[in-house]
């Protein structure tokens, strides 16, 4: 049976509409731009359309160097990290949870401060930490670092905050070990709160560009980012590589959102952090 | 007294990640910290000079044009980005058609690259025939005046971080249970009272969430601005992050005032993140 | 949560222990007989690189790997991999401020090349006790460059030898109004640039005896570039849209919105490429002096090189009177060796618009090397920028914009 809309439901839709029009549109209008050169992307007043659909921007920027190793890279990197992320954010957000210890609150205070502190800024003592430590141009020294997460420990621990302790009691009385009652119970109950930190690393890591230019010194070390910002010279910065290079870039992560998008909306639905 | 495995564990658990939080996160801060103490022109080679730093830092006019700013920027991106990913967790939340297109659309701009974020903008809103002034047949100085630009600056960071934070407020939302709602409608609560008495309550704790992260998110907006304004026209736009990263990287190089201002950037943010902890205590929400 | 003194004890001694500095002895490991040359293009320059480095491989049995990297991350990373002793052997370089203490003495290993290069850098090249720190790998030169279609609608031939700047202004307001150009001239938002323009009238930011700069002469050129702007002849929006961040004017120029953009000869190549109307080079305009602007790149070795006799050998090759040649031409670069300025490149594309840039290098003033080859420079160089943007927009008199300039250029030179 047909009801004739409401205004509410009249207004939603406008409202969603017009919303998707502002975000949507700068981001359509940068994929077709990808497609103009130079002399028309400084065209005023800019055309929606380019003239043609010339690949050049995107062949040119690609044939500078070998694509496949720099993608074998970054895939490497932020599945490695991505994995890493979620075993050590997730034990480090249970002990934040679910114990009482000495030293929690503090340890909690440190996470919430590791978030405030901008990479920039702590840039040249962390490059000699990392050259102390043999990890310069190597992948381990790209993965490992940026894999804890202050942001990850911090959702994950409020997540768990919802989880009744009498739960983990239960367990405890049924002699379960605290690694076992952590991997076996904890972790299936959180894999919503889970999948939303692995959706978060994976946009993290696959986009990271300082850190990786940072340790990655060797070209065949270079991680998609790092190489296609090789184009920005001292004079000439070439917007119409930047825009190819960031629709290639951004390509393969619209598709595990795509494909994960019910899976990450599902898992904030039961994250409910209280 | 708990069994020792029980009081073990939490140290053991909590151990790997601190242990590169410490490493590669807290030791170059400390670092950092005593930089500021520092003259130093390279980052390697030092000149002890006591709290000079701080005294430049407090006596240079423009750290004071970029600390007002900062403030102004952040206070904006927080409301907005609190308000507006509330408003749309509301509505992404209705039985709407297409709704999973609709939760993509907003969270596109978060796949986005900053700089190309900030190009893309800087480009839309250029005066001269820019696609937003040519669209609208107008003459808009969107980037040429001062205060224009900075609630173009925040509109931007709005636009980048709100699918983000919609996310997970759309998981508050979906976690109020069902059955508030049902008990408000039998007492014949009205659409606007359910929302004001049921929903705005219990999603407290998630505003907290957001709240706090959008508040660090805002105080360390540097890369979007940076290809959107470069901090201008006339330094109307530049915030503190770029203060420090300008005087660490661009010639001329001060060093230890840069490390001077970040500390006084961590401490803001520490200090008001804190402040955020116990207003919610204090009302029982964590 | 609780603080007790136990906690503040072991900060303080954290702190203590963290006090700042590191070891200089300290030499990066690269491989026997490897190098590592870190890097940034322009474009055109990277193949040539490329395959110099090739012959330098042949020729001496060693390997190099090359590390290219942004210009906007260079300062960063070169401050982090010293610091943190893992400087790249050999480095690519717009300024050699900040360095020198890391530079390898060249000549201590082996190449007293000093002075195959042209006499004006070789002051700034130099260590302390005849050491030389580097060489200058290119030379560029500003200059305006003109769109030869506007110009013909108009009537107007852009001229072989220099114009006045009032020509040069009259003139390209006629081509604007002939073509309906939104703009008569654009010219890049650069310190760097504008000292030409400086240069041109008469004064520099610095010269051999410290800070220059002619307060009456200084005024009267950022007065004549304000005005430029306030009359609509430039466009008043670039200098106000991305704060102090460099900006390029070829994108005004290549939109076909005004007829002449004053950068430089390293956008020769780029024009080639994407220009779609005819275009040339054209003299630098003169008002008490002639001639341009002249800036350039340096190659150095650095101290924690693992094999310095081979990195400072590198860098001879890499600037031997062949390598420079082949470079200059494929790169559309102007030379620095002093037997090149002379013999002259022949290049392959563009002779006559690159001849037309020497030609300026030889007009233009030494003074003007000396000003670009101070140490102060380059941080001033911002400065410049940022007070030029407040006089544009009406905020600032000219004359308080160069007491400004003059008072940064001074701390930046102490």
């Amino acid at each position: 049976m047909r009801r004739p809309p409401t205004t509410g439901r009249v207004l939603t839709y406008a409202g969603l509409i017009a919303l998707t029009l502002l975000f949507l549109a700068p981001v359509v209008w940068t994929a077709l731009s990808s497609f103009k050169d130079r002399t028309e992307l400084a065209a005023r007043p800019p055309a929606l359309l380019p003239q043609t659909f010339a690949l050049d921007n995107y062949t040119e920027a690609l044939s500078r160097f070998d694509f496949t190793i720099y993608l074998r890279n970054s895939l490497v990197v932020t599945v490695s990290a991505t994995v890493l992320t979620l075993a050590i954010n997730s034990m480090a957000a249970y002990a934040l949870a679910k114990y009482n210890f000495r030293g929690r609150d503090l340890l909690f205070l440190v996470t919430l401060g590791t978030i405030m502190i901008p990479l920039q800024i702590i840039l040249i003592p962390l490059q000699q930490v990392a050259s102390q430590l043999g990890m310069t141009n190597s992948l381990l020294g790209m993965i490992i670092p940026p894999a804890a997460t202050p942001t990850g420990v911090f959702l994950l621990r409020q997540y768990m905050l919802t989880i009744p302790d009498e739960l983990v009691e239960a367990a405890r009385m049924d002699g379960a070990g605290e690694f076992r009652i952590f991997l076996r119970l904890i972790l299936p109950l959180c894999r919503p709160a889970l999948a939303v930190v692995t959706i978060f690393s994976v946009i993290w890591r696959w986009n990271d560009f300082l850190w990786p230019l940072v340790i990655a010194q060797s070209q065949d070390l270079y991680t998609l980012p790092v190489a296609l910002a090789q184009f920005n010279s001292e004079e000439v910065v070439p917007f119409n590589y930047i825009l190819a290079m960031s629709v290639v870039s951004m390509l393969p992560v619209i598709i595990v959102f795509l494909l994960t998008q019910r899976h990450i909306v599902k898992g904030i639905a039961q994250t409910g952090f209280k | 007294m708990k069994p020792w495995n029980q009081r073990l564990a939490p140290y053991l658990f909590i151990a790997p990640n601190m242990l590169i939080f410490g490493v590669f996160i807290i030791y170059p801060a400390i670092n950092g910290f005593v930089v500021s103490g520092y003259d130093s022109n390279n980052g390697r080679t030092f000149r002890p000079v006591g709290v000079d730093n701080y005294g430049n830092l407090f006596g240079d006019a423009e750290f004071w044009t970029a600390a007002r700013a900062s403030v102004i920027f952040v206070l904006a991106f927080v409301v907005l980005c609190t308000a507006g990913a509330a408003g749309l967790a509301l509505l992404l939340t209705q039985p709407i058609r297409a709704r999973g297109f609709f939760r993509a659309v907003f969270f596109l701009p978060v796949l986005l690259s900053p700089v190309v974020v900030g190009l893309l903008w800087g480009w839309i809103l250029e005066r001269r025939a820019g696609a937003l002034n040519s669209m609208l047949g107008a003459d808009i100085p969107w980037l040429i005046d001062g205060r224009l630009a900075l609630a173009v600056t925040v509109f931007v960071g709005v636009w980048t971080h709100v699918g983000f934070y919609t996310l997970i407020m759309m998981a508050g939302l979906q976690g109020i249970d069902g059955s508030y709602y049902e008990a408000a409608r039998l007492d014949g609560a009205s659409a606007w009272q359910r929302f004001r008495f049921v929903t705005l309550p219990l999603l407290r704790p998630t505003t907290l969430v957001v709240v706090i992260l959008s508040l660090i998110a805002g105080f360390q907006a540097f890369d979007f601005i940076y290809t959107l304004t470069g901090g201008g026209p006339l330094g109307a736009t530049t915030l503190m992050v770029q203060y420090v990263y300008e005087h660490a990287f661009r010639s001329p190089i001060r060093y230890g005032l840069a490390a001077a201002g970040s500390v006084v950037l961590f401490v803001t943010i520490f200090a008001l993140t804190m402040l955020n902890f116990l207003y919610a205590r204090r009302r029982e929400a964590v | 949560m609780r603080f007790n003194r136990k906690m503040i004890v072991g900060a303080a001694l954290l702190l203590a222990a963290c006090a700042p500095g590191t070891n200089d002895s300290g030499t990066n490991s690269s491989a026997q007989n490897h190098l590592t040359y870190l890097y940034f293009t322009d474009g055109p320059d990277e193949q040539v690189t490329r395959a110099l480095i090739k012959d330098f491989e042949q020729e001496t049995g060693a390997t190099v790997e090359l590390q290219i990297i942004p210009f906007s991350e260079l300062s960063q990373q070169l401050q982090g991999r010293i610091a943190s002793n893992n400087a790249p052997d050999v480095f690519r370089t717009d300024t050699l401020t900040g360095y020198r203490d890391a530079l390898l003495d060249l000549k201590a290993n082996g190449q007293d090349i000093g002075a195959q290069f042209m006499d004006e850098a070789r002051d700034y090249i130099s260590g302390p006790g005849g050491s030389l720190l580097a060489v200058p790998s290119d030379l560029t030169m500003n200059g305006p460059f003109v769109n030869l279609d506007m110009f013909a609608k108009a009537g107007v031939t852009p001229p072989s030898q220099p114009w006045t700047w009032d020509e040069l202004i009259a003139n390209a307001r006629k081509v604007q109004q002939a073509n309906g150009t939104a703009f008569a001239l654009a010219y890049d938002k650069s310190g760097h640039r504008f000292s030409g323009m400086l240069n041109q009238f008469g004064t520099n930011l610095f010269g051999a005896n410290g800070v220059e700069l002619d307060a009456a002469k200084a005024s009267a050129a950022i007065r004549q570039f304000a005005e430029l702007h306030q009359q609509g002849l430039m466009s008043k929006d670039f200098w106000l849209e991305s704060g102090t961040k460099y900006k390029g004017a070829i994108d005004i120029f290549l939109a076909g919105d005004a007829p002449v953009c004053v950068s430089g000869n390293w956008q020769v190549s780029q024009f080639t490429k994407v220009a779609k109307f005819r275009w040339a080079a054209m003299p630098n305009p003169c008002a008490e002096r002639c001639g341009g602007y002249p800036g350039g790149k340096f190659m150095a070795a650095t101290k924690q090189s693992a094999n310095p006799q081979l990195a400072a050998k590198f860098v001879a090759f890499m600037n031997s009177r062949a390598a420079q040649e082949k470079y200059a031409k494929e790169a559309q670069f102007l030379p620095t060796r002093k037997d090149l300025i002379a013999s002259g490149v022949q290049y392959p594309n563009r002779a006559e618009d690159m001849a037309t840039f020497l030609a300026d290098v030889k007009r233009t003033d030494k003074a003007g090397f000396a000003s670009t080859y101070s140490p102060g420079f380059s941080p001033t160089a911002t400065t410049v920028v940022k007070e030029l943007a407040a006089v544009i927009a009406g905020q600032e008199s000219p004359d308080q914009a160069v007491t400004n300039i003059r008072a940064a250029a001074e701390k930046n030179l102490r």
